[in-house]
């Protein structure tokens, strides 16, 4: 072996193993991204009884936003992080959790709950968010607590075999491809409603300083 | 040796160094963690004695926020770090703490007890979490002081415990801990998401019953 085919293997191998790097510390560190979000959303009420006992506006106020900033702030850095189980190529060369899309689906339509309600401010919607949440968590944590990380375990060998992407692909493949077609229209329902909503607001906005003019009336410049 | 064999064989080694380091370096500021929990939560006198002395409300209520928000967040990354104790495929490759899922389950009970009472100002809630910090601290602390950190240089009955204690030196043991520790770690967190989905996200469960139409 020359000292260039060296070159080349080493060269080969930061590549190829830098890829592989990446993407196994996003997945490493995906359990903990699920957890932190979750443990942040469900601990809503112990933030809002420490909140209640501020005798000032100011740290109130701060203590909220360092809580909603941090739980929407993860929420948002799981689902961007969970994006590698919609590639078809990662989900079949690498051991991810067989539910992994469904899991980042749910994901999705908590995040979307949280954009088309008021989720703070309404039980239900709250409630709603929260189912999505748990059943996302379930369907990531199962698969890679009892398959992805048991391949040691020969009483876990039929369920792990089932349930690690690139062990089953006949099954996978269509999980990954039905949860982004799932993922694709709810992104396009947000972004339909977004249009729509900022469409009305603007009108809103603009609609009293049309109606205002009159003959008499001077020309006001809207803002 | 063809170039891809070298390559394959660098790959594989950039991967299992790159994760035993990440495994590694979690295992090793865990203890850390765990000292600055309990120093926190214990600290709590000192601090509300600090808070009397403040003549600003302010800064008062700062202290407060940022000693609670501090103490919290260690115990939630307390949690999340030891999540690798629930992955029997790590428990069995690294040398780790036997009762650390154990240890794991009593800082995600002091959560529970948090998100359902309140220990700041209950007397039965702060000794409820303060005796889950002591035995999760014990469930850490021993087996890694005894078993992880001393299997090197002990000898005889001492060797045999120490190896007993760690959970690659006893694989049946540390993966039966790790499958109850799963369990109790999913009926705690169905009861954790029980409650908050009853309370609808409220402070207590009186706000929830009268804000529901």
């Amino acid at each position: 072996m020359k000292p260039t085919d060296i070159a080349d293997a080493i060269t080969q191998a930061l590549v190829q193993g830098g890829s592989q790097w990446m993407i196994s510390t996003i997945v490493a560190f995906l359990p903990v991204l699920w957890t932190m979000a979750l443990i942040l959303h469900l601990g809503r009420p112990y933030v809002l009884r420490t909140l209640r006992r501020c005798g000032l506006r100011l740290g109130a106020d701060v203590w909220w936003m360092s809580y909603l900033l941090m739980r929407d702030g993860v929420l948002l850095i799981t689902f961007a992080l969970s994006w590698i189980f919609f590639e078809p190529n990662i989900v079949a060369n690498s051991a991810l959790p067989l539910t992994g899309p469904l899991a980042t689906l749910a994901l999705l339509l908590a995040l979307a709950v949280k954009l088309s309600r008021r989720v703070d401010d309404d039980v239900n919607a709250y409630r709603l968010a929260t189912i999505f949440l748990v059943l996302g968590a379930t369907l990531y944590y199962g698969p890679q607590v009892f398959a992805v990380e048991a391949t040691s375990q020969p009483n876990l060998a039929g369920f792990g075999q089932f349930f690690t992407s690139n062990l089953n692909l006949p099954y996978a493949l269509p999980i990954m491809w039905v949860s982004l077609a799932g993922a694709l229209i709810v992104a396009g329902w947000l972004f339909v409603r977004t249009m729509i909503s900022a469409s009305h607001t603007m009108a809103r906005r603009l609609s009293p300083t049309t109606h205002q003019q009159t003959p008499e009336s001077k020309p006001v410049a809207t803002v | 040796m063809s170039v891809q064999d070298l390559a394959n064989a660098i790959i594989s080694g950039i991967n299992a160094g790159g994760e035993q380091f990440l495994e590694g370096t979690m295992a090793a500021v865990l203890p850390v963690v765990w000292l600055a929990i309990l120093g926190l939560h214990l600290g709590r006198p000192y601090i509300l004695d600090m808070i009397d002395r403040f003549t600003l409300r302010l800064g008062a209520d700062l202290l407060w926020l940022i000693y609670a928000g501090l103490r919290d967040l260690l115990i939630v990354s307390g949690v999340i770090m030891s999540f690798m104790f629930f992955f029997p495929d790590v428990v069995l490759a690294d040398q780790l703490p036997l009762t650390g899922g154990l240890a794991a389950c009593a800082l995600f009970g002091v959560l529970l007890v948090k998100l359902m009472g309140d220990p700041d100002h209950n007397l039965r809630d702060f000794q409820l979490t303060t005796g889950l910090l002591g035995l999760g601290a014990i469930f850490y602390f021993v087996p890694y002081v005894l078993g992880v950190q001393t299997n090197a240089v002990a000898t005889g009955t001492l060797l045999n415990i120490s190896n007993f204690l760690v959970t690659s030196s006893n694989p049946d043991w540390a993966v039966g801990i790790g499958y109850v520790s799963v369990a109790l770690l999913a009926i705690m967190g169905a009861v954790a998401a029980g409650y908050t989905l009853m309370t609808g996200g409220r402070a207590d469960m009186e706000e929830a019953n009268a804000t529901n139409p």
